[in-house]
């Protein structure tokens, strides 16, 4: 055919680059995520690496926090940071669990598109705003309702009494934890519903039709079916609890020590980051601070990537 | 409408030839002073390891309708997307062989692709109206490769629209979605834009298999005006649209050409009993 | 029969429990959600005025507005946007239209998905020591690049989502004309996918909107009125977090206007963005 030989118009030529460097860029751009992943660990590790060498290891363990003396140990933030997303998790899981239920299985269909969405706002809101709603409305409210009660019914209990010693003083790891769980119902909440649609409908119908109670079916036939996606929803969710950072900030008291009580204050690291940061003056307390989001990086990327493993392995078997 | 005398087996003494899978030769195929606008020579193609379709040799007509029959999976599809190269959008796919267009290897790896495409046009199983106005719909194709001011282009589209005798229903609505069209509007719609670029060949890959009746009947009018025009070849399912509308038949199966000639001879008095009995209804 | 009955007893009991804490736990989530909102309003209504959107931010202690953090929170979300959509889009079309069968395709997608979801303090402690340190000083364009670090794994899924949902025949049918890829790419799949990639940059902008660790270690904060990219700039987040922290009543006052303002301009954009996503789905169905 001659004329597929002749060029017309807009030579192929021209398209040819067009259609190269169109390629390239996207490829470019694809490849700038993985590079910024891989640029942030450098950063972290450049800034840190001076409190990693005065302190070594014992760095982590150190429960030291002394801007005069200039010794820094990562062991307070640390502790905060799992504990308060510990209690994050105690509260958010059940929660998330009922309201993943009820909006799949027994909620009216008018209904649930509007609650759904009301449930996923909770996400829209800054965390800013949940930190001073915290500060302001939450902590009175667990200073004088909450805390005295705990104090007085679990607080005498042997074994878990001292978790709930102390004088109420509204904010504290408890309060900063069962922030943090509401923060975290929507995303945990919204990745179960998303799971639970997945179940074959008949599945649930023949366990329906021997007779099971909603209950029964959930447990034995639902989640089991779902348990990767869920744990994968829930690693999500203590991701994000992990490094959540102003709704802590407000609410944690600030105060690098631990203690048993979690009605007492403590610091996690991103509220340590958040407070300490711009006042950091000398070099190595600056560098101690980096570390600090060193670790807090590396404790969150296994758990997310543990996450998106198991979400993977659920998509795949569901054949999505 | 097949012909009822071949169901019954009677009088009817096919000739059962026992020849390899070698495939018949097309030549002989052809009536009197037609000439061959494509001609596929031993081409075999490959999805992966899956060896999809075996030696076909093959010719189509010019300004000939010819129908590629054959039960799911006989690769008549396939056959068909090789002829605009469409395979190569998707990796682990390769054909061999030879298919020359007027005498022209376009299987050649030097061969452009977007001007092969341009100049042989196709239309699908489901209508594919881009998310444009009518107007921009057809405009596209031409845009491509053409610079043309604004009379010239109203014109072009026009007469595209008149061959694909949809202009009277949207003369009035060209700057709307094409979306809002009905099914068998928006196949005609994607029949004049693959006709507004000009090509020599028509492919239709079942175009007809997601419209009602009244549509399907309408566009196999249409097949047989733009005959008069373009060299088409035409995928179906549907033996009696074969038959209806085609000048040529190819049946094959598992990926072999079973049997190709014209379309009459094929319906009435088939070489191969495979060809008898698919045509017969007996299988498929 | 007594045993049978009393295990169903049993089962119908702990039947009624879950639904009771199902229906529960739904009501206590949107009780938090009313009591937050109802507190931005009670608290944040008396500060909303015309001097809030017009004065600058004052000292302690007297009167003022937030007008200079309201404008540095959109100037930095506007540039962080410009910076970081156009990445994550041509990112997202990598993924969902060259890289079906790239060996990188999942790793970037792997990845992608981890940034999502990193703390966003660590983002700002990424470019305090990539930018801030190298240029010496805080100013509003690291805090707009912190942003659009925040913004590129968002864009870069729901383009790649959005583009996956465009059916492959259209791709097919344009490719049929002669189209050469990349035209393919951006005059039929964008345009079909064009409301989902806006819902997904409005959702990003959402999100940023409320960040305010990202900008504490980058564009720090600015008392004055300022336009100067190369500066400290002031910003909503960060006012908040400094004036709802002070002692000081005129500051904790303005914290919960600017509160109100971010947090319903937030929300507003999350609801825009869903009815974009849901009017673009019915239009088109074809």
């Amino acid at each position: 055919m001659a004329d597929l030989a002749l060029t017309r118009k807009l030579p192929g030529e021209r398209q040819n680059l067009a259609d190269a460097a169109f390629k390239l860029a996207t490829w470019f751009f694809a490849v700038f995520v993985l590079v910024l992943l891989g640029a942030v660990i450098v950063a972290l590790i450049d800034g840190s690496v001076e409190a990693l060498r005065r302190f070594g290891p014992g760095f982590v363990l150190s429960e030291d926090w002394n801007p005069v003396k200039q010794t820094f140990g990562a062991r307070a933030p640390m502790v905060g940071t799992l504990i308060t997303s510990a209690i994050a998790m105690l509260v958010g899981i059940p929660i998330s669990f009922g309201i993943a239920v009820f909006l799949t299985q027994l909620c009216p269909t008018w209904a649930r598109r509007p609650l759904g969405v009301g449930i996923e706002l909770l996400a829209g809101i800054p965390s800013i705003i949940y930190g001073i709603w915290g500060l302001f409305v939450f902590a009175p409210f667990m200073q004088s309702h909450i805390e005295p009660f705990l104090i007085d019914t679990l607080g005498k209990l042997p074994g878990i009494g001292p978790l709930f010693a102390g004088p109420p003083l509204g904010i504290g790891m408890l309060t900063a934890g069962i922030i943090l769980g509401i923060m975290v119902l929507p995303f945990i909440s919204s990745i179960m519903r998303d799971v639970f649609d997945t179940v074959p409908p008949m599945l649930k119908e023949s366990a329906y039709g021997l007779g099971c109670t909603t209950w029964e079916v959930m447990w034995n036939v639902v989640l089991p079916f779902t348990r990767v996606g869920v744990i994968g929803g829930i690693m999500l969710g203590l991701g994000r609890a992990l490094g959540e950072t102003m709704a802590v900030t407000f609410v944690i008291g600030n105060a690098h020590r631990l203690s048993t009580s979690l009605l007492a204050p403590g610091t996690t690291i991103s509220a340590a980051l958040a407070n300490e940061f711009t006042e950091a003056v000398e070099d190595i307390y600056q560098s101690s601070l980096v570390a600090l989001g060193l670790i807090l990086f590396v404790i969150t990327l296994i758990v997310l990537s543990a996450a998106k493993y198991m979400l993977i392995r659920l998509q795949s078997r569901a054949g999505t | 409408m097949v012909d009822s005398a071949a169901t019954q087996s009677t009088g009817f003494v096919p000739m059962r030839t026992t020849t390899s899978s070698a495939a018949p030769s097309a030549l002989s195929a052809a009536a009197e002073g037609e000439q061959v606008k494509v001609q596929i020579k031993d081409l075999n193609f490959y999805y992966d390891k899956f060896h999809a379709l075996k030696t076909i040799n093959l010719s189509l007509y010019d300004r000939k309708v010819t129908a590629f029959v054959g039960p799911s999976g006989c690769g008549k599809s396939t056959l068909l997307r090789i002829l605009n190269r469409m395979y190569q959008l998707y990796p682990k796919q390769r054909a061999v062989g030879e298919i020359l267009v007027d005498g022209a290897n376009i299987l050649a790896p030097n061969q452009d692709l977007n001007l092969l495409r341009a100049k042989i046009g196709m239309v699908f199983q489901k209508p594919t109206p881009f998310p444009m106005s009518i107007y921009d719909n057809i405009a596209f194709g031409i845009r491509l490769y053409e610079r043309l001011p604004k009379a010239e282009m109203d014109e072009r589209i026009e007469s595209a629209l008149q061959r694909a005798a949809l202009w009277t229903e949207v003369k009035d609505k060209l700057r709307q979605s094409g979306l809002g069209l009905s099914g068998g509007q928006q196949q005609r719609l994607c029949i004049a834009r693959a006709i507004a670029v000009k090509p020599t060949i028509l492919l239709l890959d079942e175009p007809c298999s997601a419209l009602d009746p009244i549509s399907t009947q309408k566009i196999e009018e249409l097949i047989t005006e733009l005959k008069t025009d373009y060299t088409i070849a035409i995928v179906t399912h549907n033996m009696q649209q074969a038959a209806r509308s085609s000048d040529y038949t190819a049946f094959m199966y598992l990926g072999e050409l079973i049997e190709f000639n014209q379309t009459p001879v094929i319906f009435t008095r088939p070489e191969k009993k495979q060809t008898e009995d698919y045509v017969t209804g007996r299988f498929g | 029969m007594a045993g049978p009955s009393a295990l169903y007893q049993r089962r119908r009991m702990g039947n009624a429990v879950l639904l009771v804490f199902s229906l529960g736990a739904t009501v206590f989530g949107l009780f938090w959600l009313a009591a937050i909102l109802g507190t931005l309003l009670y608290n944040g209504f008396e500060a909303v005025s015309l001097e809030m959107f017009v004065q600058t931010t004052p000292p302690p202690g007297s009167a003022g507005g937030l007008a200079n953090a309201i404008v540095g929170s959109l100037i930095m979300t506007f540039v962080g946007v410009v910076i970081g959509a156009p990445i994550g889009l041509l990112a997202g079309t990598f993924l969902a239209e060259y890289g079906h069968y790239s060996r990188i395709s999942p790793i970037v997608r792997f990845i992608n998905d981890v940034l999502l979801s990193a703390p966003s303090i660590i983002v700002g402690l990424f470019v305090y020591q990539v930018m801030v340190i190298h240029m010496g000083h805080f100013s509003a364009i690291a805090g707009a690049v912190a942003l659009a670090i925040i913004v590129i794994p968002v864009v870069v899924r729901t383009t790649e989502d959005m583009l996956n949902l465009v059916p492959n025949a259209l791709r097919e049918a344009a490719a049929a004309l002669g189209t050469p890829k990349w035209k393919v790419v951006v005059m039929v799949s964008y345009r079909a996918a064009i409301q989902g990639l806006v819902t997904g940059v409005l959702l990003a902008i959402a999100r940023i909107s409320g960040e305010t660790a990202p900008l504490l270690f980058t564009a720090l904060n600015n008392q004055f009125w300022s336009l100067n990219m190369d500066a400290p700039m002031a910003n909503l987040p960060v006012v908040i977090f400094q004036f709802a922290l002070s002692p000081y009543e005129d500051w904790q006052r303005l914290a919960w206007g600017g509160a109100l303002l971010i947090t319903f301009a937030i929300l507003g954009l999350n609801i825009g963005a869903r009815a974009l996503a849901s009017w673009g789905g019915t239009k088109s169905g074809a």
